[in-house]
């Protein structure tokens, strides 16, 4: 019971305290209005250069957008108790940490899932594509299994950035990596070999393939497959990303490595 | 009346005239329902320094110092009064007054941490139009004078608190500024270091310039300034020099007892007594000590003692008041 | 003379800090190579006529912008923050000769990222590096530098309000990649866009680097960035007299 409430109440108002960007002056220009210029951008290319659809760099942007909440509050919410010196105060608390710590990432999770749908809402609606109507409900669905399989990409990250402290360089790179490899632009068949092989394994290639196919109507059924692999590499990515903060954890008691601030 | 005799001495003497000197915050809380809460932070100063002179500003946190010091250095504009520096009104002749007065505060920010002190130095030695050929010898004039000569190259960041302090009064100097303004400089600094940075703010005045310091250290204030002003809540509560402030209190006594566990109603009995000014219990160590300051001519620690009657005493003392009673009384 | 020593020195010190941020220049360095990277994928694959340089070119100033964007937008709130920015108004000099030479050095900076685009595209996708008209280039590199600066000092100068500042210079990242046309040409975008990429000095310097690599002197286009470039400069100073006197009057110059 009490690490339910760990889970629940720690999680949301540890996400409220250590992500700043949920103050309007950040929210609006950060997570409303850069997706809709990302999808613009890349529709814009895609036209000039003669390539695919307009609707494939909506879907493909929009859904990949939710890598900046899932990576940059991930990171903020875990590594940022480095920067507010509040860690050493929380690793002494006797809180179970698997709710101490994935309880964070489920606001993290509820907002990337939040602004992706926005996004592909508000960019359809700009650049004029259509989705299938039978495709609206699993799209929903869709987004909501890409925004957890990146927030486990999140978790690794977030325990890579309580060592190394730089968490926005490092959700940066990994943000403009998911642009290359997702597939959100360029399609995965179109990639030399090895970064295929690479795209297979990270968050968002089969969610944004996927959405693609349901917006063009194909059935529920002929996704699932797409949609398992995708829900299958979040937990990969959240397990081993809980297993590197817990192995942080234990290695900081030996070495003092999370001391310093 | 007395205003304006006091203004015809400041047109030939006065640095600094602060007249009715206000600001006023406006802050607005919430996004949908904006509130907006208006805060007194100065409500109305007036002082003034003459050329020469060490002059202290003493209050207790959020009383109005920094807003007051914002005002005359020209980063504050007041939303009533005048202020004037070396004669030049600090809302419209910002450029003139900056041009003319040094600004040093105390903690670690206000630096540039990546690069040297030098670089440091350099960089506002520019932007206060100090002359190429004079600047590399100010620089090392000023480096001797607080003592940083040789460390000048290393990176600010691995600077410890006091050399920043010093770096921080460097800064200010530069431009040989007729007046210093000086916020809290030894916060935080260790004694030995805070010895030290006082011995260089005496220097100033000797060498002619013109000091506002801001301090919570009381004997600080006592050693350094000609003339202090206590600040409460935004006005002016006492002013005039150490000793004065001193005598303000009465000339009496400050008898300080020692005592472990005291009741209220003692300390309420100590108050009543005829001849006290004032009751205060501080707490020292395992200790609690009771501080009662008497009026003059009186002897007055029988008759505390005998109220104390049943609780265990210490250690019992009396001694001239100091600056730290002064202010306690006038603030509390 | 003054006026000119203290940009000079402020810009060398300014580069001198910029460069110790070692963790950030790399980002800044690495950040628009992932746009880069997608971009070359897309034109390699597409049906488009126009030369791949064409695209590096682009990629390549986007750098720059991206160099300069966010850092400009927050560079008052991160002088706020270390508590220097009551010490740079305190000085006498005006303090757009503080602030303008700052974010020219973040553009500066951004000529990193300029180069490490071309040598990735010619390295991993073989666009190769001709130029038609070197001296032509050598200026417009320098031009559009120095006018993507200004255009930072106006952000610099318009965010002076905002706390979060850098998140309205990191939202204006993308529109101005797209609107200033560096991978996508101008005549793609609805009639009514026209104009404002047009008040954009990126547009011309993109357009003059671009034709000294492509197709010869451009100089009409190096004089367009550095005029656009110039209108910032002015607008900054008028701005930012306005700006500090409502700073000075509200109290927002320093965090306590």
């Amino acid at each position: 019971m009490k690490s339910v409430r760990v889970f629940f109440v720690g999680g949301l108002i540890s996400y409220r305290a250590l992500f700043s960007w949920l103050n309007p002056w950040v929210y609006v220009p950060s997570f409303l209005v850069m997706p809709i210029f990302q999808i613009l951008l890349f529709v814009y290319i895609g036209r000039s250069a003669k390539l695919q659809s307009d609707s494939f760099y909506v879907i493909g942007n929009a859904l990949q957008f939710a890598a900046i909440p899932c990576l940059f509050a991930m990171a903020n919410t875990i590594a940022g108790e480095r920067n507010q010196q509040t860690l050493g105060y929380i690793l002494i608390t006797p809180a179970r940490r698997l709710p101490l710590f994935l309880g964070r990432a489920l606001p993290v999770a509820t907002n990337g899932f939040f602004v992706a749908l926005f996004a592909l809402v508000a960019g359809s609606a700009i650049v004029g594509t259509h989705v299938a109507a039978s495709g609206y409900a699993p799209i929903v669905l869709v987004i909501a299994v890409s925004a957890f399989a990146c927030t486990g990409l999140g978790l690794i990250n977030a325990a890579i950035g309580l060592v190394a402290r730089e968490t926005a360089v490092l959700s940066n790179i990994l943000f403009g990596g998911l642009l290359v490899l997702s597939g959100a632009n360029v399609p995965v068949h179109d990639l030399p070999i090895v970064l295929r092989q690479v795209s297979e394994g990270v968050p968002l290639t089969h969610g944004i393939a996927a959405a693609r196919k349901l917006a063009s109507g194909s059935s529920v059924g002929s996704v699932l497959g797409l949609l398992g692999a995708e829900a299958l590499i979040g937990l990969a990515y959240a397990a081993l990303g809980y297993a590197l903060i817990r192995g942080t954890e234990t290695l900081s008691r030996r070495r003092a490595t999370l001391e310093r601030a | 009346m007395r205003l304006s005799r006091s203004l015809a001495y400041a047109r030939n003497v006065a640095v600094v005239e602060v007249e009715e000197l206000a600001r006023t915050y406006r802050t607005s809380t919430g996004i949908l329902r904006r509130r907006t809460v208006e805060v007194e932070a100065v409500r109305g100063v007036s002082f003034e320094i003459a050329k020469g002179e060490l002059f202290g500003l003493l209050g207790p946190n959020g009383a109005g110092k920094t807003t007051t010091i914002k005002m005359l250095i020209t980063l504050l504009l007041p939303t009533a009064g005048t202020a004037r520096v070396l004669g030049l009104d600090v809302a419209r002749n910002a450029r003139e007054v900056r041009k003319r007065i040094g600004y040093v505060f105390g903690g670690d920010r206000g630096l540039y941490e990546r690069l040297s002190g030098l670089d440091n130095l350099r960089y506002f030695a520019e932007l206060y139009g100090v002359e190429p050929r004079v600047q590399k010898l100010r620089i090392q004039e000023l480096l001797q004078l607080v003592g940083l000569a040789g460390r000048e190259r290393e990176k600010v960041e691995g600077y410890s608190r006091g050399m920043r302090q010093r770096l921080h009064i460097a800064r200010g100097l530069l431009h040989d500024p007729e007046v210093v303004f000086l916020d809290e400089p030894t916060i935080g600094v260790d004694p030995v270091g805070a010895r030290e940075l006082r011995a260089t703010i005496a220097a100033l005045t000797d060498a002619g310039k013109t000091v506002l310091l801001t301090t919570h250290y009381m004997f600080e204030a006592d050693a350094l300034c000609d003339r202090i002003a206590v600040i409460a809540q935004g006005r002016i509560v006492a002013q005039g020099t150490p000793q004065a402030l001193k005598a303000g209190v009465g000339e009496g006594t400050v008898v300080e007892i020692e005592v472990y566990g005291i009741e209220d109603a003692v300390v309420e009995r100590v108050r009543a007594l005829d001849g006290v000014s004032n009751v205060g219990l501080e707490a020292r160590d395992q200790k609690q000590v009771l501080v009662v300051q008497t009026l003059p001519g009186r002897e007055l620690v029988h008759a505390i003692l005998g109220h104390l009657h049943g609780s265990e005493v210490g250690r019992v003392s009396s001694r001239e008041p100091t600056l730290e009673d002064a202010y306690v009384a006038l603030v509390e | 003379m003054r006026v000119a020593r203290v940009l000079a020195y402020g810009w060398f010190f300014r580069m001198k800090m910029l460069m110790r941020s070692s963790f950030n220049s790399w980002l800044g360095v690495l950040y628009p190579l992932f746009f880069a990277t997608v971009a070359f994928f897309m034109f390699k694959a597409g049906a488009d006529s126009k030369p791949l340089l064409y695209s590096s070119l682009g990629a390549a100033v986007m750098g720059v912008w991206s160099n300069t964007a966010t850092p400009a937008g927050s560079a008052l709130a991160q002088e706020r923050w270390h508590g220097t920015l009551e010490l740079e108004v305190a000085a006498p000099v005006n303090f757009a000769l503080i602030l303008l030479p700052l974010t020219i050095a973040m553009s500066t900076i951004g000529i990193y990222s300029m180069a490490a685009t071309l040598l990735w595209g010619w390295a991993v996708f073989g666009i190769p590096l001709q130029i038609t008209d070197p001296v032509a280039f050598v200026l417009a590199v320098p031009a559009t530098v120095a006018s993507i600066g200004a255009l930072g000092f106006v952000l610099a100068v318009a965010f002076v309000r905002f706390r979060q500042a850098w998140a309205l210079g990191n939202m204006l990242e993308y529109p101005v990649w797209l609107i200033s046309g560096f991978l996508v040409p101008l005549s793609l975008f609805p009639g009514w866009v026209r104009p404002i990429s047009w008040l954009l000095a990126p547009t011309w310097g993109i357009r003059a680097i671009r034709g000294a690599a492509l197709a010869g002197p451009s100089y009409g286009d190096i004089g367009m960035a550095l005029g656009v470039g110039a209108a910032y400069v002015v607008l900054g100073l008028l701005l930012v007299q306005r700006a500090l006197h409502a700073a000075r009057a509200k109290g927002t110059l320093s965090l306590t």
